[in-house]
């Protein structure tokens, strides 16, 4: 409860500060989402929610429960409803372009939060270049990696993917790999799937630890797998700070609060930082404005640059990350 | 004051009637909607029955399936996973393109799959062609399911159960997870394709809203409602389906009878393995791609509460397909209703729960009731 009441008071702070759209009249707005198992998705969930209703708007919520089949279903219920407009948070890419095409051809305007459709054709996209901020995430670990070893040594990176039927996860998998691909021949990789999934992520990693246990860097494509990863290497002796013998540089994407914490302690190198502020603040905007102005399919695609938060930019950065403002006020705590 | 039992006896005996009635599920859907409407005035919208009635045709084919498999006294676990399997299978063969990041690291990549699509892509017929390899894929994992439980002896709750594994794991393992769209239109049409649609009011501008025409007969209605028809010619119709009920009711009885009860055991369960495949199929088409979690969470409670909310027994013997449709009208209009509610999904799951033991202390009491009129 405390904790409920910590991150309403951060978000509502948040949403005040970085000045939403301005309301005309109110909307019936329809906020249909996949789950929200992760610390991003539930920061995003208050923050799109709390400012639909601070700007005077209803908010019919609906929760798939990772259910691609109930989410269309949810989504034309909304539409039955006469709802004005759609805030979506799909399954997956493949999902959220029937879902946005099913909205679109029943003249409601849709927008897409953070997981984009597998084509851009209809409604409007705020997504993050998880391409670039995975690069320049993984980029940082993989040269710690070089810098601590042998200029000739043949190097082990493991990195873990999520659900490669959502176009994050392939761009964060694409980021990877372009870092990998800066320098030629260092690296052996192996890849561990997660699904976006602790338990298959669980699984997975220590089948991949076990069989080739020494690791010189490893990137989560997601930072609610930290755990994951602490579960499995801490057993092993493998996982150390910053600084301490047998320390392997890690690094993750999302920018949330454990990984806030995780950073500041020096288990965690690096993480890819959406900003998830300017992403609600994006999609809550575009559907105003999309119903004030009439139009029922609305295509652009706003672009999050993003960030990666390091331990050599800690100090500058850190309030620039959502999950390290939430740290400071006090999510984590029991 | 004397002649008051008599009609206090006669309600009783109506009362009875009516929840042994076929239709009593029928009656209990539109007291329900009767009950709501005046608070959700949305339930009786055009545009609502449309959604309930595009949501309960898949459903209905895979729940007509579980039935049959129930009336033995059986349960079928794997259906989701032949869902699963049979969408990813048919998807496979007829995608008109695929992403390596995706599919590169599946073991069907390069020679089954490639970026130019499966292996039916383009094809004339190839939509039928997919579909017979689905009907052959649900036909095998139906006949492992059956053989095993008739041939074995296993339970049929442990032998589906690992087959809900094993094929599920396998239609993760064949894609590694990944969707497999960009499906024809021609597939895609069987889930959402309307035959006729209906526009109320005057036309009084050149282009009406797409919002304003509601589906009246689509392709999944046409599909589902050939497969109930069938089902209950053969359940309720045929000596095929009186052995299947003899079988639920008394397996020994049954086979003292002269009935084959192995073959119908295993015909039972190819039977619910393609009714899943065809429901699969409307699901995959309507949400444009195959996917190997299609059928996971908590479609099987959908699925098996559906079918005893229609008053099919839990115990075996006691089974009709016109149940298990006013089973999943019932089952469909409540979801409806409560996110109309907007109630959560773990409450409307909740809820769902609380529903389904109704109906199994229900069909409890209608199992004692018809023994009373029958003494």
């Amino acid at each position: 409860m405390k904790r409920f009441r910590q991150i309403s008071f951060g978000l509502a702070l948040a949403a005040s500060t970085v000045g939403f759209g301005s309301t005309a009249s109110a909307a019936n707005i329809c906020f249909a989402f996949q789950d929200l198992e992760t610390e991003f998705w539930v920061a995003s969930h208050k923050a799109i929610v709390e400012t639909l209703t601070e700007m005077g708007h209803s908010v019919i919520e609906r929760n798939a429960t990772e259910d691609v089949n109930r989410q269309l279903e949810q989504v034309r219920d909304c539409v039955a409803q006469g709802v004005d407009g759609i805030i979506l948070i799909p399954q997956d890419g493949e999902s959220a372009v029937t879902i946005v095409k099913e909205a679109t051809s029943n003249d409601v305007p849709i927008v897409v939060f953070n997981r984009p459709p597998a084509n851009n054709d209809n409604g409007v996209i705020v997504v993050a270049d998880n391409a670039a901020i995975a690069e320049t995430a993984a980029g940082f670990v993989l040269e710690q990696a070089i810098a601590a070893a042998p200029s000739d040594a043949k190097l082990h990176a493991v990195v873990i993917v999520g659900d490669l039927g959502d176009t994050n996860a392939i761009q964060r998998k694409k980021g990877f790999e372009a870092a990998v691909a800066k320098f030629p021949e260092r690296f052996d990789v192996t890849e561990v799937a997660s699904d976006w999934d602790a338990a298959t992520a669980l699984a997975n990693l220590e089948a991949a630890v076990t069989a080739k246990p020494k690791i010189d860097a490893m990137f989560t494509s997601s930072d609610f797998l930290f755990p994951t990863i602490r579960s499995v290497l801490e057993p092993r002796g493998m996982w150390k700070k910053s600084g301490e013998e047998g320390h392997i540089p890690l690094a993750g994407l999302d920018g949330d609060a454990t990984a806030c914490k995780l950073i500041k302690e020096g288990y965690v190198d690096a993480t890819g930082v959406q900003d998830l502020y300017f992403e609600a603040e994006a999609s809550v905007n575009a559907i105003v404005k999309a119903i004030e102005a009439g139009e029922t399919d609305p295509n652009e695609v706003i672009a999050d640059p993003g960030f990666a938060l390091t331990t050599a930019n800690l100090a500058e950065r850190e309030m620039d990350m959502w999950g390290c403002k939430l740290l400071a006020e006090g999510f984590l705590d029991n | 004051m004397s002649s008051s039992p008599v009609p206090r006896r006669e309600l009783k005996d109506k009362a009875v009637d009516l929840l042994l009635s076929d239709q009593f599920v029928l009656y209990l859907s539109i007291f329900y909607v009767l009950l709501l409407a005046p608070f959700l005035p949305m339930l009786v919208t055009p545009a609502n029955l449309v959604n309930v009635l595009s949501n309960m045709w898949p459903l209905l084919i895979v729940a007509i399936g579980q039935t049959f498999v129930l009336a033995i006294g059986g349960i079928d676990l794997s259906q989701g996973a032949a869902i699963a399997l049979t969408s990813v299978l048919g998807a496979v063969l007829i995608t008109g393109a695929a992403d390596p990041a995706t599919f590169a690291n599946t073991p069907i990549w390069g020679w089954l799959l490639t970026d130019a699509g499966g292996p039916l892509a383009g094809v004339d017929h190839g939509v039928v062609l997919a579909i017979a390899a689905m009907l052959v894929a649900a036909v095998v994992i139906g006949l492992i399911n059956g053989m095993a439980v008739a041939m074995f002896a296993m339970p049929a709750f442990i032998v589906t159960l690992v087959a809900m594994m094993i094929f599920s794991a396998f239609a993760l393992w064949l894609t590694q997870s990944g969707n497999v769209a960009n499906l024809p239109d021609d597939f895609i049409r069987l889930g959402r394709g309307d035959i006729v649609s209906v526009y109320f009011g005057a036309k009084e501008e050149a282009k009406i809203a797409r919002r304003a025409i509601y589906s009246l007969v689509t392709y999944p209605m046409v599909i589902a409602m050939c497969v109930a028809l069938a089902a209950h010619m053969l359940l309720n119709r045929t000596v095929f389906g009186s052995q299947v009920l003899a079988i639920g009711m008394n397996r020994k009885a049954a086979e003292i009878s002269g009935v084959r009860v192995r073959r119908i055991i295993i015909a039972v369960f190819v039977l619910s393995a393609v009714c899943a495949m065809i429901g699969g199929l409307l699901f995959a088409a309507r949400l444009e791609a195959g996917r190997p979690t299609l059928g996971g969470g908590s479609f099987l409670l959908d699925v098996i509460g559906a079918a005893v909310i229609g008053g099919t027994s839990l115990f075996g013997g006691k089974a009709k397909v016109i149940w298990t449709f006013f089973g999943v009208m019932f089952y469909v209009i409540m979801a409806s209703s409560l996110s109309a509610m907007n109630l959560s999904a773990f409450q409307i799951d909740m809820v769902k729960g609380g529903i389904i033991l109704c109906a199994a202390l229900l069909d409890v009491l209608r199992t004692r009731l018809k023994r009373e009129r029958v003494r």
